[in-house]
């Protein structure tokens, strides 16, 4: 009985020390080589105590301007594919929490089923209708490629939460004579917010490191920063890891301390509905 | 009532403002003359910029400016051939690499022999007319070479001289000796192996076929014409992997592996580009900085002064899409771009230079240690194999048997004839 309570405790702590393990390891690799000089980064034996240098981000600074600029389109586009997708997923989640009907509970189904849909399917053929759109490199294709995939997972997230605020709030407001839209505006959007906000850090993780479609849909205007990254990788003149690794480090930071940030409302995103009924 | 109009009017004055600033831009743009280049960075970056941009003439008596889009190897060819299937493209110079164009892909680009009629590149016979031939397809030239990356042997010299060897094989034979005695652990601690090689590019299995005098497919499209030599060079592969010459990971190594394995002392020998020569000797990046050397690929004995290595090179090449809007100014940009000037430029940049005479150039030996011997093995270089619609396919089932043979997992003489029946079916007719 004693061996079993320490056991137990003992087991669990392991199991969260080799998940964090699992999970920190590529981030800490990541960041710590990005600080490391480049002759160390690779080294066997493996350098664990080191001189940090910032040599790496001086020369992603001075070599690879670009990436900044990539940066700052990925900055545009996330910005704006997370308030399309975030508006059109709460309009379209009202619709289905408030409206019943055999046919547009079915279509829940379907968004479901759009969502499972591998992107490089619709990429190909859409090369050329965005190219005779004249949108190819700019930063809408981009923002309304990355919304519509995400609608269908949004609204069926909204739906949820506004199926939980009570019906009798609509009814009030109406009687006072709220329309729709100022009902979905004042009362259902800051009683569903923690929705609003799941939704938002869906989209957005996904936006900020989205490549396939920003690789076949942008040159130059447009061009996101993981694509830049790619370059980086290029197999002509050799791969400058340190230069690499500060690449990602300084890619990966907003976004993770965004997640962390916002961590209460992905797990509320992940289990909204779950105790429903 | 009143306030409700304003509203509407400052969203539509701000969806106005935003509309003319979009064709502000459009317009502001539209005042010069704009190329636009769809090529891998390391083109842009051999072209210098600021004080050494070799292009700041060019641009001026064309008023015109040039604006790169890079990618990787693979998607930017992928992303050239797509852009060039369309009704239009804003680019006007794609860079193709000699291995792809088939017939049906050469056939998106504009033959390029009557603008060399009507307004020749300077003294076109002085480029590698091996490269030429590359990016002539049925009979149409199509490209116009810049830049080439020539295989050649890499090895450690401090680790050679700890294994007491005093100087480098003069044929294939000596080398497989020399990878199995530098398979130690050096005095710094570090694993080494003899050789470090990638198992998914058939560059290497390829080279060591041809140092038998072998091949995987001629340029003729003769598939494995010879194949006594190809089996001789899997078993000095498989004979090497199994005396721990070649690393146990052998069937998971990458191209990036034999960079870092070099610079880092964990192999004494590599087959790589001469123009990595750079980078493994980079202080900032390798712990042998300047001990890192750059020789010939070696034949095997029984060919050694009869025939020479024809070591693998892959050349890149500026070509223009036919849908492309003004391929004059792109002619102008191609024919700058290859003149002597240009292409000694972006030599001392650390491109590989397509000009014979280039070689010869006094800045360029003294800034490129490895430019003679580069030079030499280019002249009898040629291509992996040429280039037709099922060569990825082709060169994964070489592969595939070239790995099964290595890690000893189908006798040599199987694998040789596996390739033969399998690729068979893909060769073109």
């Amino acid at each position: 009985m004693r061996a079993e309570r320490i056991a137990i405790p003992l087991g669990k702590a392991l199991a969260v020390a080799a998940i964090l393990l699992w999970s920190l390891f590529p981030i800490a690799f990541i960041a710590l080589s990005s600080l490391k000089p480049g002759q160390e980064i690779f080294a066997v034996p493996p350098k664990y105590v080191f001189t940090p240098t910032l040599s790496h981000y001086v020369e992603l600074w001075r070599g690879w301007r670009g990436f900044f600029a990539g940066l700052l389109n990925s900055v545009i586009v996330t910005a704006g594919a997370t308030l399309l997708a975030v508006a059109a997923s709460t309009c379209a989640g009202y619709v289905y929490a408030r409206h019943g009907g055999r046919l547009l509970n079915a279509s829940v189904a379907g968004l479901i089923v759009v969502r499972l849909i591998p992107p490089i399917v619709v990429t190909l053929p859409l090369f050329p209708i965005v190219n005779a759109l004249r949108l190819n490199d700019t930063h809408a294709v981009l923002i309304i490629l990355y919304a519509a995939f995400f609608v269908s997972l949004g609204t069926v997230l909204m739906r949820t939460f506004i199926q939980q605020i009570p019906r009798e709030l609509d009814e009030a407001a109406a009687i006072d004579g709220a329309s729709r839209l100022t009902t979905l505006w004042r009362i259902i959007v800051p009683l569903a917010l923690p929705g609003v906000l799941a939704v938002s850090v869906f989209v957005i993780v996904y936006s900020w490191n989205e490549f396939l479609f920003a690789f076949i849909f942008t040159a130059t205007r447009a061009k996101t920063a993981p694509l830049v990254m790619s370059e980086m990788i290029g197999s002509i003149d050799g791969v400058d890891w340190g230069i690499l690794f500060a690449a990602a480090t300084v890619q990966l930071a907003p976004v993770l301390l965004f997640v962390l940030f916002m961590n209460r409302y992905l797990v509320a995103g992940l289990t909204a509905g779950s105790t429903k009924g | 009532m009143t306030d409700h109009s304003r509203f509407r009017l400052s969203r539509r004055a701000l969806l106005a403002a935003g509309g003319a600033t979009m064709l502000g831009g459009h317009a502001a743009r539209a005042d010069g003359k704009t190329l636009n280049v769809l090529s891998h960075k390391v083109h842009q970056t051999v072209l210098g910029t600021g004080d050494g941009d070799l292009m700041k003439d060019w641009r001026k008596a064309n008023n015109a400016d040039i604006a790169f889009t890079t990618f990787d190897s693979n998607p930017l060819q992928d992303r050239l051939f797509r852009e060039a299937s369309l009704a239009e493209t804003e680019f006007g110079v794609g860079y193709l690499i000699d291995n792809r164009p088939t017939s049906q892909i050469a056939a998106l680009f504009e033959p390029l022999q009557p603008r060399q009629d009507k307004s020749p590149i300077e003294d076109f016979a002085d480029i590698a007319p091996g490269l030429v031939r590359g990016m002539t397809i049925d009979g149409k030239l199509i490209g116009i070479p810049v830049r080439h990356a020539t295989q050649g042997l890499f090895y450690n010299e401090a680790l050679l001289e700890e294994a007491g060897i005093t100087a480098p094989p003069t044929t294939l034979e000596e080398l497989v000796a020399q990878a199995k005695k530098t398979s130690f652990t050096s005095k710094a601690g570090t694993p080494v192996v003899g050789m470090v090689l990638a198992s998914d590019l058939a560059v290497f299995p390829v080279m060591f076929a041809r140092a038998f005098g072998g091949d995987f497919i001629s340029a003729d499209f003769k598939l494995v014409p010879n194949p006594a030599a190809m089996e001789s060079g899997l078993e000095t592969l498989r004979a090497m992997f199994e005396a721990g010459s070649l690393p146990r990971s052998y069937a998971t190594t990458k191209n990036d592996d034999q960079v870092t394995w070099l610079q880092q002392g964990r192999a004494a020998f590599t087959v790589l580009p001469f123009a990595r020569f750079a980078q493994l000797n980079d202080a900032g990046q390798s712990k042998y900085p300047g001990r890192i050397k750059a020789m010939e690929f070696p034949v095997a004995a029984a060919l050694k002064g009869k025939t020479p290595m024809a070591a693998v090179v892959e050349a890149w090449a500026m070509a223009i899409p036919k849908n492309a809007k003004d391929k004059d100014l792109a002619w102008s940009f191609i024919r700058e771009v290859s003149s002597k000037r240009v292409t000694l430029g972006m030599a001392i940049n650390g491109n590989g230079p397509v000009r014979v005479s280039t070689y010869a150039d006094p800045a360029l030996q003294a800034k490129n240690p490895v430019a003679a011997v580069e030079a030499r093995a280019l002249a009898n270089a040629r291509g992996a194999f040429p280039p037709f619609p099922e060569a990825a396919r082709a060169q994964a089932t070489f592969l595939e048997e070239v790995q099964l043979a290595v890690l000893g997992r189908k006798p040599v003489k199987e694998a040789v004839a596996a390739i033969v029946t399998r690729v068979k079916p893909m060769m073109p007719a």
